[in-house]
């Protein structure tokens, strides 16, 4: 019989060997053995991930790496997450992850969204080329905590302006950290926008939601 | 020194000659299009090569540009290759539908005859430029390097994976991206542009390392290639790269470019200030294109475009004398100027002018 700890080995150890299929099996192992699946999620993937981001931050390896072992970790977390216990979740801060309207260059994006996952935050990503109304109408129905959005062109950057003043309209926006990234933007642009923060790198702005704003 | 012409100053610092004052070059592109009498969009920039040529010959005109890099979107190959574009009227054409799905996908892609198509468009267009701003206006023909041109098509998240786990039919479709920019290579060289600018962008460390770089474009089957088919027709060579973190001892040291367009994002402090640049001797036999914000000429006000330039102005001249170079850079944006609307125009002018003031050498 497998124990709790060598099933959070096998999610850690797939993730840092960049195995989605092995993800999966350890995660179906640890629901038949009846582990938390937060503990599966924390103590194995999340382990997992956090060295793969230390790695990347070093310069040790590279996006294509980062991008397969976040695979991997999706892939088990498909499985475990819709097993987590509603009230278990209730702690947890909420995130929404989105391209803005007209831009549909996401991976930085995605790199943020795995980061946050992996920082313990529960992610919804609502994808690329999303519009303002739809990123307000979706914070404020699942009363999200932090919304961060991103684009890579600079003709969209005025989507994120829209987005926030549509919350202020809506008189959402004192509820939600606002984040922004990607290339074109700046932390001057973050503040005439109303933005709360931009970052360069989805780790530091993990980083900057623990430490600056929970 | 006596005044030089715009064009004689791309050419002396190309040369690495003493100039009368440091070239000046905003990647001011589709930006270009406000000059044209007819009201034109980012839509028909990228669909009409007349208005699309227009705008950049007058844009060189207007402004005195010594360089003029004809960067009009970069889903020229990914449309050919059978891409969906989306093309907003105001936005730059991009993809919005990839395709590779699945490994047997990368057969797909085969070498392209680049007078069909958008490939068709972007020589037709350069003839155009060319013929108009010869001996004007230096004229480097912009062009996906055969890993971008495969990333845009595919998509880059599906593609950096697929180099990592599943590498070989990637290596495929390299061979015939490849292909198709050598024969675009031999396309343009037909018209009178003096000079190509290959776009390098994933040559850049929060992507890819040296060992996946020098496998996947830095080699003797890709951008090595090309850069010797390059050389071989007598064409000047530039390379253009805006990450944050450029593989400069790869792309300058080792690919010898005879310019190298660059960003700065001073947030990130592995990003190279021009300090840095000159310091580690890339401008040597390189001329430097950059660093000035992009975003100030959206956003800066005429004082802060003037500030801006007169700080790079002195930094770079610094570094220039400390490296006993006359010349060898060139005040650029280091990426595209803003093309949307809310750019001021007057920007450009304010940005010329601040290079003529601030960047004249002894």
């Amino acid at each position: 019989m497998t124990t709790k700890e060598e099933v959070l080995e096998k999610l850690s150890n797939a993730v840092l060997t960049y195995k989605r299929n092995d993800a999966i099996a350890a995660a179906n192992e640890a629901i038949e053995i009846n582990v938390n699946p937060v503990d599966a999620i924390n103590e194995g993937l999340v382990k997992g991930m956090n060295i793969i981001g230390d790695k990347y931050g070093a310069h040790e390896i590279y996006l294509p790496q980062v991008l397969t072992a976040a695979s991997a970790m999706y892939g088990a977390l498909d499985i475990l997450l819709p097993r987590i216990p509603k009230a278990d979740l209730s702690d947890s801060k909420t995130c929404v992850t989105c391209v803005v309207e007209g831009d549909v260059h996401d991976i930085g994006k995605n790199i943020v969204k795995t980061m946050l996952t992996a920082g313990g935050y529960m992610v919804t990503d609502l994808g690329k080329d999303i519009s303002s109304d739809d990123i307000v109408k979706n914070v404020e129905s699942n009363n999200i905590d932090i919304l961060c959005m991103s684009t890579l062109m600079t003709p969209t950057m005025d989507n994120m302006k829209k987005t926030i003043d549509i919350m202020k309209e809506t008189g959402y926006r004192g509820n939600c950290v606002v984040t922004i990234g990607g290339p074109p933007t700046s932390p001057s642009f973050a503040e005439e926008i109303g933005a709360d923060h931009r970052d360069a790198n989805a780790q530091n702005c993990v980083s900057w939601l623990k430490t600056g704003k929970e | 020194m006596n005044t030089m012409t715009p064009y004689e100053r791309a050419i002396g610092a190309l040369q690495g000659d003493k100039v009368d004052e440091l070239p000046g070059y905003p990647l001011a592109c589709a930006i270009g299009r406000r000059l044209l009498p007819k009201k034109t969009t980012l839509r028909e920039i990228s669909t009409n090569a007349k208005a699309c040529a227009d705008s950049y010959i007058m844009t060189a005109e207007k402004y005195k540009l010594p360089y003029t890099v004809s960067l009009i979107d970069l889903a020229i190959q990914a449309a050919d290759y059978g891409a969906h574009v989306r093309m907003d009227e105001e936005n730059t054409a991009f993809v919005d539908g990839h395709l590779i799905h699945s490994p047997e996908d990368y057969e797909k892609f085969q070498p392209l005859d680049p007078h069909e198509g958008r490939l068709g468009y972007l020589i037709d267009t350069n003839r155009m430029i060319a013929d108009a701003l010869y001996k004007k206006s230096y004229l480097a023909v912009h062009i996906e390097g055969p890993l971008l041109a495969l990333s845009q098509s595919a998509g880059a998240e599906r593609l950096f994976m697929d180099m990592f786990s599943d590498p070989e039919p990637v290596h495929k479709a390299l061979v015939n991206t490849t292909e198709t920019c050598s024969r675009a290579l031999k396309a343009i060289s037909e018209t009178k542009t003096p000079g190509i600018c290959w776009n390098f962008l994933w040559g850049n460390y929060a992507v890819l390392g040296d060992a996946e770089y020098k496998e996947f474009e830095g080699n003797d089957k890709y951008a090595k290639r090309l850069i010797k088919e390059t050389r071989d027709l007598g064409l000047g060579f530039a390379i253009h790269n805006c990450a944050d973190m450029p593989h400069l001892d790869t792309q300058i040291k080792d690919f010898k470019p005879d310019m190298y367009s660059m960003a700065y994002y001073p947030l990130n402090s592995s990003s190279p200030s021009a300090t840095k640049v000159l310091e580690g001797g890339y401008a040597d036999n390189c001329v430097i294109a950059g660093q000035i914000d992009p975003q100030l000429f959206v956003r800066g006000t005429p004082e802060k475009m003037d500030a801006a330039v007169k700080d790079l102005c002195q930094e770079v001249k610094t570094g220039l004398c400390k490296r006993d170079l006359d010349s060898k850079w060139c005040i650029a944006s280091g990426c595209e100027v803003p093309p949307e609307l809310s750019t001021p125009l007057e920007s450009i002018e304010t940005f010329m002018n601040a290079v003529h003031k601030y960047g004249k050498m002894a």
